[in-house]
This record gives structure tokens, C-alpha cells and sequence, in this order.
């Protein structure tokens, strides 16, 4: 096959995995829908299960917890009386499962156009922005399709596959680039080493910041209980929630942390030094910083988990800035931008 | 308080004074401050959001050339910014202070916390509580086998899983793991501070060189030869190596298929002959992009290439008043390129100075002034500009690439236009006046090096590492305590029982230590049973 006739077929695949997202959107949106009390019900029991859910949030701040709390943090399950939901709805289990196998699908096709691309242009696919884009959200779904089933994340679906597709929108329309080989600095298995483990990062972060800024909502209402609980009361409790956050956020960290590293022994190799405070690399830097003060707010005594989320949700749009602006815009030229736009 | 109350108020108490300190404790406050976590977090996101503006502003570090650009274009806000440091925002004042302060910071963080490590390190597991069963993990369970067995059954388990063991009294046993996760932070932390340190190696006796080298010339390394060197402030002039280089052939692809990507580069190569140190044998490298040449301890990178177009400038006799392969540095994608071509062989206000472009591909018609359309020497062009007077006013140093037109006079044609002095390989132009003639003999390429030495380089990378593999350490052990206490009892048909409370207790969230009391309490339960 040609190289052009592969990059169609890759083009292809990616627009195919865009409709299959699209269903699954819509499944993960039926699943969440299905999740909320019916509305009656709720009402009469609202006040009541408001309280208990208030207090059971505060005690597994600090309080006990035994196994099986622990048991239904893993599972993903809503503590217990947040809203005496009982088990999850048959309705509900089986939009998930099927929005779960329709992200597998769609994963499955967009990974498959990065392969695709990637034989067309002979390297690793992602030397201009419409190819790193694509590549870093097929990286998401995969971290997604992997961590899902077994920590019952189907609520986390919409969160994901919604971002997912933005970007995928983005990067056929405005930052579709054709197929074309590499320029000679971007000629190294150093920048495949470090690319891939920034993509593997900034997957687990954007796992980390969906999940956190889902534990902002869920805290708001174990916090303020509403008098109509809904769908927000029937996912994991928010200190589950807060801790499956710091967990992702924390391999990302390390994945960032050997990014960081890898970036500057390519950089040594490119350009004669490793460490010169080019856009890229102070951008590279920022996120590491604040990710690190993240950490450090969540040992820190008396900082709110509020708080570190916030610091944490700082360090997420750092990684946004740094791969649309300091790649698109003209004030932040330095060495990297090599993005073919 | 907001009302004001005119009657005086009798002080019954005296207003609350801080506690007098003296200047000791002054300071042994202020160190308490400065090494606490919270101060730790602050200057963490303090040093994210001021490195900003290096991204922001042009810096003088990476591009100068912009720097000075941006100062001409805002008159009023520049010199301001320049003055607060904007342009050198990683080496200013306030950046530095930031990071200085962070770095003692962290000093003053592992010192304590290494001695109380250490100390850890070689304490024991603490005692068993009364009733572990209130821990926060735990399970029990009953069994007919003696107290003694159960102790030993769980030391057993415990110590397989790595934790290390130890019974305060008969009844109890006290386990604790994951020592090294509190090692791995240390670690951690103190290969930060190699990093700063290499970094400040690198700075203090690094140096580096650039140079441009056209094809078929020979490069001596020596302070004096590049074209700019620039030394930290503790290298050794002495120990800059003395290699002889030359470039025999610089390669350069372009891509020539039409599309979005026309034009661009595909490959650069350096083919040169290199010499460790005059008189040495001469050995073939090749120096390209990623793939740097070492050499007595320095690197040669290639970070650029161009032009060097081979100029003849005689007077209006035919004597040759200059002749060289003169480099033109590229401006853009197309290496449209600019330089200068200084005639300093004649007489001071008789002096010429030619300046403009090299068009490797020309754009023929310069309806839009002078372009190239492909960098690629395809159909090569010079077009320049003549000015006479004195070159160097005032002796004063100026850059190869620039022409210092304060005491120059353009020169212009009869009719009184400006000469545009435009040739294509082998011509040649007849400067009117009788000033004599250029020609454009042909065209080479140079490559432009960059020789680096930075002895700081190991020692940051090996920190690096370091960093990593402490911080996995550190983010993936838990820290935990797991006790396991018996009780006799008599089972509901009056036989003998022993009643086995386990406890587990973790610094953070962790899941995983539930596992492990399960595991502890399922041997139990079925070892001890079985007998
Ligand atoms: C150069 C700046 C610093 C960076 C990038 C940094 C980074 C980190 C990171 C990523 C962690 C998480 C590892 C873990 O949880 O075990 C951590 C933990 C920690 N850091 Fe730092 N740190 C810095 C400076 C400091 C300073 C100055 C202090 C002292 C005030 C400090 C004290 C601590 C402590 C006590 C922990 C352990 C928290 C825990 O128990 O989980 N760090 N640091």
C-alpha cells in the first residue's frame, strides 16, 4: 500500500471512531440518567438520607473505615446512605457496560489510525499537532479502557469520551495536517521515549482532573445536601473520589517527572544543552511544580483536600495551556515549534 | 469593634505582647518558617507562576535578536520590563531569590528529617494497643489453637510480606513496613538538591563556543577563534581543547514534493575531518542533528547551516581588494539570508560596505522585495546594496553580520537611484564611478557549531534518576503498622478459645493494607485450625 492510501485509511479509522464515541457518549448519558433516584421516591426519603449522607462523608474523612468501606470505594459503589440507593439499576448497569463496550470500540479505531499514520509517515506519529493531539487522546482512552471495568468507572464515561471527542473535533477541522515526514531535530528515540511517557502522563492526569472535578461536585452536596438528590449523589463517596484522584494524579506525576527527564536528554542532543528555559521546557517545568505543590498540599496538615484539588485542577489546565498555546501562539516561539502549523 | 468609646477603659489586663524572642529565636522562627511544609507548597507554586513570563517574553538566553525587536516596538513598557528582569526572567533577581529560598528550604527540610529516619530506621516496631480491633483496618477471629502458635503463625506471615516483627509481651505482636517509602522521599529530596548543584557546576565551569565553518575550511579550536564564546565564570582558558576541524561537505535535504510541508528539511549532515589537536591524525565524522561529535570533553553540535556565497570585490584596476566565502545567515524557512561584505582594503572615507540578501532560489521578479521560494541553492541569487564612507567610526567594535551606515553614503547611479547590485553565479557588476566591480565566483555552505562543555551534566543526570527511582519509592510503599493481639477465652461449649484481634494502621489512604490483614487473619484461620 501507499503511503497516501494508508493516511486515508487512517483517516478513515479516526472518523469511524468518532461516531462510535459519539454513541457511547450518549450510552454513558442514558447510564448516569438511569443511575438518579426516580424523582418521587427521592422526595419522600430526601431529608432523611441527605443527613446520614452528610455524616457518613465526614466519617470517611477521618473516621473508621473497614474493609468492606474499602471494598466499596474499589467498587466504585455510592456509600452507604447516600441516598438509600440500593443496588444500581439493571437499566442503569447495562447502559454502562454497553457505553464501555462501545469506548473500547472507538478506542480501539482511533489507536488503530495512529498506528496507521504512523506506517504511512514512517516514525512515530506525532510530529505536528493534529498527530499529537489525536495521539495523546487515543492515550486517554486507552488509560480509560484499562482502568474502567474493573473500578466500575462507568460513571466517569461522559467526564472522558466528551473531552475526547472536543478534541478530535478539533483536530480534523483545524489542525488537520497531511501526512509528511519529520524534520531532523525530531529524528530521535529519545523524543519517542519522551513523547510517549508525556502522553501516558497526561492521560493519567486528565483521568485525575475528570475524577477531581467530579469530587468537587460530589463534596458540594455531602457538604450542602440538596433537597432533590440526583445523579451527583449516586456515584463514590467524595473521599473515595479524592483518593482515586490523588492516585492517577500521582502516576502522572512520576510519568511527568521522567518526562521531564528524557525531554532534556533529547534536548542535550539537539540542541547542546539540556536545560535552557525554552517555552516548552518552562511550561514542562510549571506543570511539574504545581503537581509537586499539589502533593505536598495533600501531606500538609490542616490543608483542605478542597483545596489540593483545586491546586491539582491549576496543574491540569498547565498541561492544557501547554499543549494548545505554548505549541499555536506566536508569543511563545522557542525551539520547540516544530508543530507544522 | 468598630464604635469608639470615649470613656478610657481601665486596663485590667495588659495588652497580649509576643513572647520576647530576642534575636535567637527571632531567627530560629523565621527557620522554622522557611522549612515548613507550608512554606515548602507556597514557594512550589510561587516558582510555577513566575516562571511564566520567561515563557511570555522574549528572553536574551534564547533569541536576543527578539528581545532587542520587542524593545523597538514598544518604547514605553520595554525598557521597564528589561528592568525588572523580564528578558532574563531565569536569571533574575526575584526568580533567583525564589529558587534560593526554596533550596534552603529543602535543606532545612532532610537534615531533621534524615535524623529522625535514621533514628526510625533502627527503632522498633512500636506496641501492640489494647484492642487493635479499633484500628481502622482490622479483623478477629476465634480459634482452638494455643496463643503462642497464633503469635508465631502471624510473625511468620508478617515477616514473609517484609515487614519487620517484634513482641513488646506474650500476648501481642507488633509488625511495621515499608521503611523505604520515607527513604525513597529523602532520596528524593536530596537528589533535588543535586540537580541545583549540577546545574550550578554547569554554570560556574561550563562554556561553550559557536562558530561558523563554510565548506573546505579548517576550524582550530581556541578562545579566540569562534566566532562567540562564552565562558562560566570559573573555567580554565587553559583547558579549552585545541582540535582541528574541517568541514568537507555540509549536507542539507529539503523536501521537493509540492504540499503544506514544500520546503522543508529533511536532513542535515556535516561531513568533516577532525583532528584531536593540531598535527594528530585526521579522522572522517560526520556531526548532525541529535548525533553531536565528543572530543576531548567538549560536544560539537550542528545547530545550523546556510550560505557562505564567494564574493570578489575588485577596484576599477582589476587588483582584488577582497575575496571570501562570506557567510549569510537565514532568516526564514526559504534560508532567505542576510549579510554584509566589508571592503576595508581601501582608504578610510573610500572605504565600501555591500549589504542584502542571498536568495538561494530566487523569486525573479522581487515584486514583493527580494525572496526565495525553495532553500535549496536551485537558482542562487545575490542581491545587494552599496555604501561607501568609513566602515568602523571610531574604531569601535561592531558584529560581522551588521553595517554600520553612520558615516556611510548609499551609492547611487547617475540618475541618482540606488545601485541594487544583483548577481547570479559567475557574474560579475560594475560599480559606476569607477569604484570597480563585484563578482559572485559561486556558492558553498557552511555549518554552524555549537561546541559545548558542561562538567555539571552528570551530575544532574545522575540526580535525575535518582529523583525518579525515590520518588516511585516514595509515592508507591505505604507506611504500615499491623498488630495482632490474643486473648484466651472459653468457646460457647466451654472448650478452650483464643480470641485473635488484628490491627492494621496506614499514614494515608491504603487500600492495599486491608489485603494484607486479610491475608494475616485467612493464615490464621486456616493454619491454625488445621492442627
Ligand atoms: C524543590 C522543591 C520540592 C519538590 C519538587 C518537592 C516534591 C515533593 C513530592 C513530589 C513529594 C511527594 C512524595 C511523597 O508523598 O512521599 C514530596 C513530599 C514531601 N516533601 Fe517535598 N518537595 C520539595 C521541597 C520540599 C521542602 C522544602 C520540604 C520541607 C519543608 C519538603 C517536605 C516534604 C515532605 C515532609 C514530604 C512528605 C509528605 C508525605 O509524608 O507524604 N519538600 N515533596
Amino acid at each position: 500500500m501507499t503511503p497516501e492510501t494508508l493516511a486515508n485509511l487512517a483517516n478513515n479509522a479516526l472518523y469511524s471512531s468518532m461516531v462510535v464515541f459519539t454513541l457511547a457518549m450518549l450510552a454513558f448519558v442514558a447510564h448516569l440518567s438511569a443511575r438518579a433516584p426516580r424523582r418521587a421516591q427521592a422526595r419522600a426519603s430526601a431529608r432523611t438520607d441527605a443527613l446520614v449522607a452528610a455524616g457518613v462523608g465526614a466519617a470517611a474523612d477521618g473516621g473508621t473505615r473497614d474493609a468492606r468501606d474499602v471494598a466499596r470505594d474499589r467498587a466504585g459503589e455510592p456509600a452507604p446512605g447516600s441516598a438509600a440507593y440500593g443496588p444500581e439499576s439493571l437499566r442503569s448497569r447495562q447502559w454502562g457496560s454497553i457505553g464501555l463496550t462501545l469506548t473500547y470500540l472507538a478506542t480501539l479505531l482511533l489507536v488503530g489510525s495512529v498506528v496507521l499514520r504512523g506506517v504511512a509517515v514512517a516514525r512515530p506519529p506525532w510530529g505536528n499537532m493534529f498527530e499529537f493531539a489525536t495521539a495523546a487522546v487515543a492515550a486517554v482512552g486507552v488509560a480509560y479502557s484499562v482502568l474502567a471495568r474493573r473500578n466500575r468507572w462507568e460513571w466517569l464515561g461522559v467526564f472522558i469520551v466528551t473531552p475526547i471527542l472536543l478534541v478530535l473535533g478539533l483536530a480534523v477541522t483545524v489542525l488537520y495536517t497531511e501526512a509528511h515526514e519529520l524534520m531532523p531535530a525530531l529524528k530521535s528515540y529519545w523524543l519517542a521515549i519522551h513523547v510517549t511517557v508525556a502522553f501516558l502522563a497526561v492521560s493519567l492526569f486528565t483521568l485525575g482532573a475528570a475524577v477531581g472535578a467530579v469530587y468537587l461536585l460530589r463534596r458540594r452536596r455531602e457538604v450542602r445536601p440538596s433537597a432533590r438528590p440526583g445523579v451527583i449523589e449516586s456515584l463514590p463517596s467524595a473521599a473515595a473520589l479524592e483518593r482515586t484522584a490523588y492516585s492517577l494524579n500521582m502516576g502522572g506525576f512520576i510519568l511527568w517527572t521522567f518526562t521531564l527527564i528524557a525531554g532534556s536528554i533529547w534536548a542535550k542532543q539537539a540542541w547542546g544543552a539540556y536545560w535552557q528555559w525554552d517555552p516548552k521546557e518552562v511550561w514542562t517545568f510549571v506543570i511539574w511544580a504545581v503537581y509537586a505543590a499539589y502533593m505536598h498540599s495533600r501531606a500538609t496538615a490542616g490543608v483542605d483536600a478542597r483545596k489540593s484539588m483545586y491546586i491539582a485542577l491549576a496543574g491540569y489546565a498547565a498541561v492544557i495551556i501547554n499543549f494548545t498555546a505554548v505549541n499555536l501562539v506566536s508569543t511563545f516561539v522557542g525551539m520547540h515549534n516544530y508543530s507544522g502549523m | 469593634m468598630t464604635s469608639t468609646d470615649t470613656r478610657t477603659p481601665r486596663r485590667t489586663t495588659p495588652e497580649p505582647q509576643p513572647p520576647d524572642l530576642g534575636v535567637l529565636g527571632m531567627l530560629r522562627w523565621a527557620w522554622r518558617q522557611l522549612t515548613s511544609m507550608r512554606t515548602a507548597l507556597f514557594l512550589l507554586l510561587l516558582i510555577s507562576v513566575a516562571a511564566v513570563p520567561g515563557s511570555i517574553f522574549p528572553q536574551r538566553n534564547i533569541d536576543p535578536g527578539r528581545v532587542a525587536d520587542y524593545l523597538t516596538r514598544h518604547q514605553s513598557s520595554g525598557p521597564w520590563l528589561d528592568r525588572l528582569g523580564f528578558f532574563d526572567v531565569f536569571s533574575s533577581p526575584w526568580f533567583s531569590a525564589i529558587y534560593l529560598l526554596l533550596f534552603i528550604s529543602l535543606i532545612g527540610c532532610i537534615v531533621p528529617r534524615a535524623k529522625v529516619h535514621l533514628k526510625a530506621l533502627r527503632s522498633r516496631p512500636p506496641r501492640a494497643p489494647a484492642r487493635p480491633e479499633r484500628l481502622e483496618h482490622h479483623a478477629s477471629l476465634t480459634t482452638s489453637a494455643a496463643p503462642e502458635q497464633v503469635l508465631a503463625t502471624a510473625r511468620e506471615v508478617l515477616a514473609s510480606r517484609r515487614f519487620r516483627v517484634h513482641s513488646h509481651d506474650a500476648a501481642s505482636v507488633s509488625a511495621e513496613s515499608g521503611y523505604l517509602r520515607e527513604t525513597g522521599n529523602l532520596v528524593f529530596h536530596v537528589a533535588l538538591t543535586g540537580i541545583i548543584v549540577g546545574m550550578a557546576v554547569g554554570h560556574l565551569f561550563g562554556w561553550r563556543g559557536d562558530v561558523i565553518v563554510p565548506e573546505g575550511q579548517k576550524f582550530a579550536s581556541s578562545i579566540s577563534t569562534y566566532n562567540t564564546f562564552s565562558p562560566g565564570p570559573w573555567v580554565n582558558p587553559a583547558r579549552i581543547p585545541s582540535f582541528v576541524l574541517t568541514v568537507d561537505k555540509m549536507q542539507a535535504d529539503f523536501i521537493q514534493t509540492p504540499g503544506k510541508t514544500f520546503g522543508q528539511p529533511r536532513d542535515f549532515i556535516a561531513h568533516t575531518t577532525v583532528q584531536a589537536r593540531p598535527g594528530a591524525a585526521a579522522v572522517p565524522e560526520q556531526i548532525s542533528v541529535n548525533h553531536p561529535l565528543s572530543i576531548d570533553g567538549a560536544d560539537v553540535f550542528l545547530l545550523g547551516n546556510g550560505y557562505t556565497p564567494v564574493i570578489t570585490v575588485r577596484d576599477a584596476q582589476g587588483e582584488v581588494l577582497y575575496h571570501d566565502a562570506t557567510p549569510f545567515l537565514p532568516q526564514d524557512q526559504t534560508y532567505r539570508s542576510v549579510g554584509v561584505v566589508k571592503v576595508s582594503a581601501l582608504p578610510a572615507p573610500k572605504q565600501l560596505g555591500l549589504t542584502g540578501f542571498f536568495l538561494p532560489t530566487a523569486e525573479p521578479t522581487f515584486a514583493n522585495g527580494p525572496a526565495s521560494v525553495f532553500p535549496d541553492a536551485l537558482d542562487p541569487e545575490l542581491a545587494l546594496s552599496v555604501w561607501e564612507g568609513t566602515l568602523f567610526p571610531g574604531g569601535m567594535p561592531q558584529s560581522v553580520y551588521t553595517l554600520n551606515t553612520e558615516a556611510m553614503k548609499q551609492v547611487t547611479k547617475p540618475d541618482g537611484s540606488p545601485v541594487l547590485v544583483r548577481l547570479k553565479p559567475g557574474q560579475t557588476y560594475e560599480l559606476p564611478g569607477d569604484r570597480g566591480s563585484v563578482t559572485f565566483d559561486s556558492v558553498k555552505r557552511f555549518a554552524g557549531l555549537s561546541v559545548r562543555h558542561d562538567p555539571g551534566e552528570l551530575i544532574a543526570l545522575v540526580s535525575a534518576i535518582l529523583t525518579t527511582a525515590g520518588l516511585i519509592l516514595a509515592l508507591t510503599l505505604k507506611r504500615r503498622r499491623v498488630f495482632v493481639r490474643v486473648r484466651q477465652a472459653d468457646d460457647p461449649d466451654g472448650r478452650a478459645a483464643t480470641v485473635v484481634s488484628i490491627g492494621g494502621l496506614s499514614k494515608d489512604s491504603d487500600a492495599g493494607l486491608t489485603a494484607v490483614i486479610q491475608a494475616v487473619h485467612d493464615r490464621l484461620a486456616e493454619r491454625t485450625t488445621a492442627t
